[in-house]
């Protein structure tokens, strides 16, 4: 460890400066992607993916009740696609203390979005007890890095209308999320007429699948050439 | 294996340990970012991703075998400081996502555990193992901007283009830090805190 100048001191303070320009961009910022999503699993799977999916799977758990408030936790489905994380004494307590049950399940049949292009499967979440009053929990839910990211998390209950819930900023690539006042069913999506400009911000990962390949043959074949080219001027040199 | 076949030992043993100091940096970047995106391959069949992780991670220290922890900066004069260092470093990674939180997904204990291994691996890849090399080679302005553009190129398959900058700009920042401070403890501890909370 050196003593740090002023030089130094300049220089980290301008690259931490870029860095937070450059991680404020996009939301969270830096992040290392230690889970990156699995290939999405559809209800309906558009065309392209209709060979290769498997169907989505669903989530349970049970929450305990401690002095009289439901623990803090998340649920998960299986499959990592739809998840609910709740602070302490979000849901009503029951009476008696028995424990709280939520269940996630991928739905197949919804009400017609209308003018919302729907983007995820739509998972209902149902729970033994209410989420309470003035108390929130976070829908997160997983979309396809094939297909145009949603906009905003959408969400109806007992079969009523679509409503638009917002997007709280997502922990992660690839995931959404929003705040919720009461459990129903959520989807990720955007409004059909903004579909076009979706798509072109995120339209997929085999560009830079395909420019990062191009860089690994390069970098491949050119240790070998550096070899082979200073041997050859080694021995230009000893002959 | 035909004798022909055999002939290409001694070039492959060239260019592991006979190469130039240039030639075998730009190696070690080859082999980091080959690692990584061989972690990310296989973690695309969802099963035991975190052991795929931690194997992951533990691949990424292996290319810092060999070489002395002073070349590393993984030197233990002046912990403290070095580790309040790496605090200051999380603190600036978290802080655009801090702002602006809304809460997610709690990580679970594995993957909590693989996110330690892949951190303190990248760091003694990228900037620990690669910058060594790079700046032995070429300096220390090519060991800073050079363990960056290999670190995010080796998240390009895990991350979509508009998170890159991001990427890119987190590894200046702690290529900056090794270089300005000779340090990776900071580095280490910045990253493993940056993951564990995102």
């Amino acid at each position: 460890m050196t003593r740090v100048t002023r030089r130094h001191a300049a220089l980290l303070a301008l690259a931490a400066i870029a860095y937070a320009a450059a991680a404020w961009a996009v939301a969270p910022g830096f992040y290392d992607g230690i889970a990156p999503p699995a290939p999405y699993r559809w209800v309906s799977p558009p065309p392209q993916f209709r060979s290769s999916n498997k169907p989505p799977l669903s989530g349970r758990a049970t929450v305990k009740v401690n002095g009289g408030r439901v623990d803090p936790g998340s649920v998960f489905t299986q499959d990592g696609q739809a998840a609910i994380s709740f602070s302490a004494g979000a849901f009503v307590a029951p009476a008696g203390g028995s424990p709280v049950t939520i269940e996630i399940q991928p739905q197949a049949t919804f009400p017609d979005p209308g003018e919302t292009h729907i983007a995820t499967n739509v998972y209902c979440i149902t729970s033994t007890s209410p989420i309470g009053p003035g108390k929130e929990a976070l829908v997160t839910l997983q979309y396809s890095a094939g297909l145009p990211a949603p906009g905003e998390v959408y969400a109806y209950q007992d079969g009523g209308a679509w409503q638009k819930i917002g997007n709280t900023g997502s922990a992660a690539p690839f995931y959404i999320a929003a705040r919720t006042s009461t459990v129903g069913c959520f989807a990720g999506g955007y409004p059909k007429n903004a579909g076009q400009a979706q798509g072109a911000r995120l339209g997929g990962q085999s560009l830079p699948i395909i420019v990062a390949l191009a860089i690994l043959v390069v970098v491949l074949a050119g240790i070998p050439l550096a070899v082979l080219r200073r041997r050859g001027g080694a021995d230009g040199d000893e002959g | 294996m035909t004798s022909g076949g055999l002939a290409i030992v001694p070039s492959v043993k060239s260019v592991l340990v006979l190469a130039p100091v240039g030639v075998r940096a730009i190696g070690l970047a080859a082999m980091a970012v080959i690692l990584e995106w061989a972690r990310v391959l296989a973690l695309r069949t969802p099963d035991r991703q975190a052991v795929t992780l931690i194997a992951g991670g533990l691949a990424l220290c292996l290319l810092g075998v060999g070489r002395r922890p002073a070349e590393l900066g993984l030197e233990t004069s002046r912990m403290p400081e070095r580790l309040i260092g790496g605090l200051a470093l999380a603190g600036v990674l978290l802080l655009p996502a801090a702002v602006r939180w809304g809460g997610g997904p709690t990580l679970a204990p594995e993957f909590a555990l693989a996110a330690v291994a892949v951190s303190v691996g990248e760091e003694i890849a990228f900037r620990g193992a690669m910058f060594a090399a790079l700046e032995q080679a070429y300096g220390p302005a090519v060991a800073v901007l050079g363990s960056t553009a290999a670190w995010t190129l080796a998240h390009a398959l895990s991350h979509p283009p508009e998170f890159l900058p991001a990427v890119a700009a987190a590894g200046l920042l702690l290529g900056a830090w090794r270089w300005a401070v000779r340090d990776l403890v900071g580095p280490i501890v910045g990253h493993v805190l940056a993951d564990l909370a995102l």
